[in-house]
């Protein structure tokens, strides 16, 4: 964590507080509490079923929780969503955006809709920032790969501004380069204080980037791992307890 | 607000630059230049084949020779309605019912007295007209636009993205539905044209409006209909789905089953039957061709004793032009009553029929398009009042003519005495007496007043999905 973000870690920002939800009746998470802090990545990690995307699913408040909380930016989700979604940026999995319209475009409607004005030169440097070519910018996003995509809601999320970012396997089908980059991005908006919690199921990438890492496993929360100051996580001390059989 | 029309404008993008709008439009505009030209063409004809007809047939009545009076009250006579400006968007009931009936005395108008079947089909699916074209593709155009509004969204994963932004569930309803309602506003102008050139050519503005604002609010509801659909299901294949049966069940099953449920709740003695019972009536009325029919033998003791004479040659009026008016005026109130049982028995079908718009909008809406437009029951059945009443007073102008202008002696021997009979002509200005007949539609106040109730369930269809729809919208997840 940076030392320059220190005093911000001890405000908690996303907090899980003994966080139960349903859904058709089937318990889908037990009891999950954590918290995450400004400057701090949070990796949430767990298999398929898990309740990972479940857990971002509750901060959202696309899921209601049966019983516990979720707390934004010291607002209750359940209790006063509109402002807690307004607190915080979120990147889907599939960086869900729209294809008919070219980048700027994509960022300007989503900016208005979060009730935010940013200008042509603002969004192009939130583009520089997450190096989208200048000839791509006014390509419709049907034509980009999944890389640039995520380039594109990343460029949201630094354009949204909030002190929380909450990111869905983010990773997932991007190629080496393009994690790394990615990584490079999340780790520095962290830096720069803002709470990061990325559900991921991968180990490696999440021992890469994360201040701590959170285990999912059926619902519960059934281990946390810490990087030491200055330090990573150990990569196989996590995937030994993501995965026993195959670590054995 | 600001937001609201930024998604409303989000959409717009999408729909022109997936040229779902511009196909749609063209569809409609398609659809609604056929129906129109189809339209226009036949009320054309039928106008030019009318005025042909009227004028050839007062030119003929008018210049018929010095008559016995009850010549012509046999010769008869053709009186015609011009349909309204609006039947040319709305034609209702007018291909069913006719716009002429012969005058003659005796009988009355036989469209008063048409196949009782026909009323059941106040549906008047018989061909198409641009209120069709609304009524029944209209809804299709907004299902078509308006069934990915939200489960596009949804299965792109951008209502996740649009959410987390912070826009509320409501908002993002409100402004799909905005974009929505700016289409249905786009379907109606040709509507609106419509309405503007009806009130050129002299409907009144108030129901020209009232025209356009009841499509509106229908195909509003269509678009609420397909708005909350899309909210609710999570594939567009679904909401589709849904979709298309609901058009199928309320636009074509229930109203084929309202008419049927009509025709049962609010049964009509057939024709045959009607007319059996009425000719049967009719009969015990008496000869009025007869001055010593029985019927009539009060009338004649009474003007016997009035005038203090013995015989009716000596009576100062031809007893038989009284006894035709006498058995006129009986023969009249018997058809009138079988008139007015027949039209209470169409008006109740028709208010059965039209109470089923609390479960499908297009029959409130078809009700409310004919009452507007001035071609639904009320405006045939007052057309058929109205020529009736002309031709009693014309028929019953030509009996007083027969009373007192020509000698009882005369009229009993003109068959076999040439001057008794040029005694028993009279002049051809008497033909007067049947004025010109203008039928005046209804005023805007009279098309309002019933297409009330109409209103209202339509008013009522929409409050309910609006309240849905806000309900869904709270609750809106990806």
């Amino acid at each position: 964590m940076n030392p320059s973000v220190t005093s911000l870690a001890h405000m908690p920002k996303l907090q899980a507080e003994q966080l139960r939800v349903l859904r058709s009746g089937k318990e889908v998470l037990s009891g999950v509490s954590f918290n995450v802090a400004g400057g701090e990545v949070y990796g949430l990690l767990g298999g398929n079923g898990a309740g990972k995307s479940t857990t971002l699913a509750a901060f959202l408040g696309f899921v209601p929780a049966a019983s516990g909380r979720v707390v934004v930016d010291g607002l209750d989700v359940g209790s006063d969503l509109a402002a807690a979604r307004r607190a915080m940026a979120y990147l889907p999995e599939a960086a869900s955006l729209y294809e008919h319209l070219d980048a700027r475009e994509n960022l300007d409607y989503f900016l208005q809709l979060a009730d935010m004005r940013c200008s042509a030169d603002e969004i192009d440097l939130a583009l520089d920032r997450v190096s989208l070519g200048a000839e791509a910018r006014g390509l419709k996003l049907r034509s980009y790969s999944k890389g640039m995509r995520q380039k594109v809601a990343i460029a949201l999320a630094i354009l949204r501004d909030t002190g929380i970012l909450l990111l869905d396997e983010p990773t997932s089908g991007l190629d080496p380069t393009a994690i790394d980059e990615f990584h490079g991005l999340v780790r520095g908006l962290a830096d720069a204080g803002k709470a990061i919690l990325m559900v991921t199921h991968d180990v490696y990438g999440a021992c890469q980037v994360a201040d701590r890492i959170g285990l999912l496993r059926g619902g519960q929360l059934v281990a946390q791992f810490e990087a030491p100051p200055g330090g990573r996580i150990d990569t196989e001390t996590v995937h030994r307890a993501f995965s026993p059989r195959a670590a054995a | 607000m600001i937001r609201l029309r930024v998604i409303a404008g989000a959409e717009w993008r999408y729909w022109l630059r997936s040229r779902l709008v511009l196909g749609s439009a063209l569809l409609m505009a398609g659809l609604l230049l056929a129906t129109t030209a189809v339209t226009t063409l036949r009320m054309q004809g039928e106008a030019a084949e009318r005025t042909h007809h009227q004028d050839k047939a007062e030119a003929a009545f008018l210049a018929q020779p010095a008559r016995h009076p009850h010549r012509m009250v046999h010769y008869g006579h053709y009186v015609f309605r011009t349909p309204t400006p609006l039947a040319g968007f709305d034609p209702g009931l007018d291909p069913v019912t006719g716009q002429s009936i012969f005058l003659e005395g005796h009988r009355q108008n036989t469209p008063m007295f048409a196949p009782s079947g026909a009323s059941a089909d106040l549906g008047g699916f018989s061909w198409l007209s641009p209120a069709m074209v609304y009524q029944l593709f209209g809804p299709l155009l907004v299902i078509l636009l308006g069934h990915g509004l939200i489960a596009r969204e949804r299965e792109a994963g951008t209502l996740a993205t649009l959410l987390a932004q912070g826009a509320p569930g409501r908002l993002l309803l409100a402004g799909k539905a905005a974009a929505l309602l700016s289409v249905i506003v786009l379907m109606s102008l040709p509507l609106a044209l419509s309405a503007a050139l009806a009130v050129r050519d002299g409907d009144p503005p108030l129901a020209a409006v009232a025209l356009v604002g009841v499509y509106l609010l229908y195909l509003s509801i269509w678009g609420a209909l397909a708005l909350l659909a899309s909210a609710l299901l999570r594939r567009r294949t679904a909401v589709l789905a849904a979709l298309a049966t609901l058009w199928v069940v309320l636009t074509l099953v229930l109203p084929a089953v309202a008419v049927s449920a009509t025709s049962n709740a609010a049964p009509m003695a057939g024709k045959l039957e009607t007319d059996l019972v009425m000719l049967s009536d009719l009969r015990k009325l008496g000869d009025g061709y007869n001055v010593n029919d029985p019927a009539f033998a009060r009338l004649r003791a009474e003007l016997l004793a009035e005038h203090g004479v013995q015989r009716v040659e000596d009576l100062p009026v031809n007893l038989r032009g009284l006894v035709a008016q006498a058995s006129e005026q009986k023969l009249t109130d018997t058809l009138n009553t079988y008139a007015r049982a027949q039209m209470a028995a169409e008006t109740r079908q028709a208010i059965v029929l039209a109470s089923h718009g609390w479960f499908t909008p297009l029959l409130a809406v078809a009700d409310a398009s004919r009452a507007l437009a001035g071609t639904d029951l009320a405006h045939h059945h007052r057309f058929l009042q109205e020529a009736e009443a002309l031709r009693f007073a014309f028929v019953q102008g030509l009996n007083r003519v027969h009373a007192e202008k020509l000698s009882f002696s005369d009229d009993i021997r003109r068959s076999s005495d040439a001057q008794a009979e040029a005694r028993t002509r009279v002049d051809a200005s008497h033909w007067r007496l049947l004025d010109r007949f203008v039928f005046e539609p209804d005023a805007a106040g009279s098309r309002l007043a019933r297409s009330q109730s109409q209103w209202l369930m339509l008013c009522a269809w929409f409050a309910v999905l609006v309240g849905a729809g806000a309900w869904v919208g709270g609750r809106l997840k990806p």
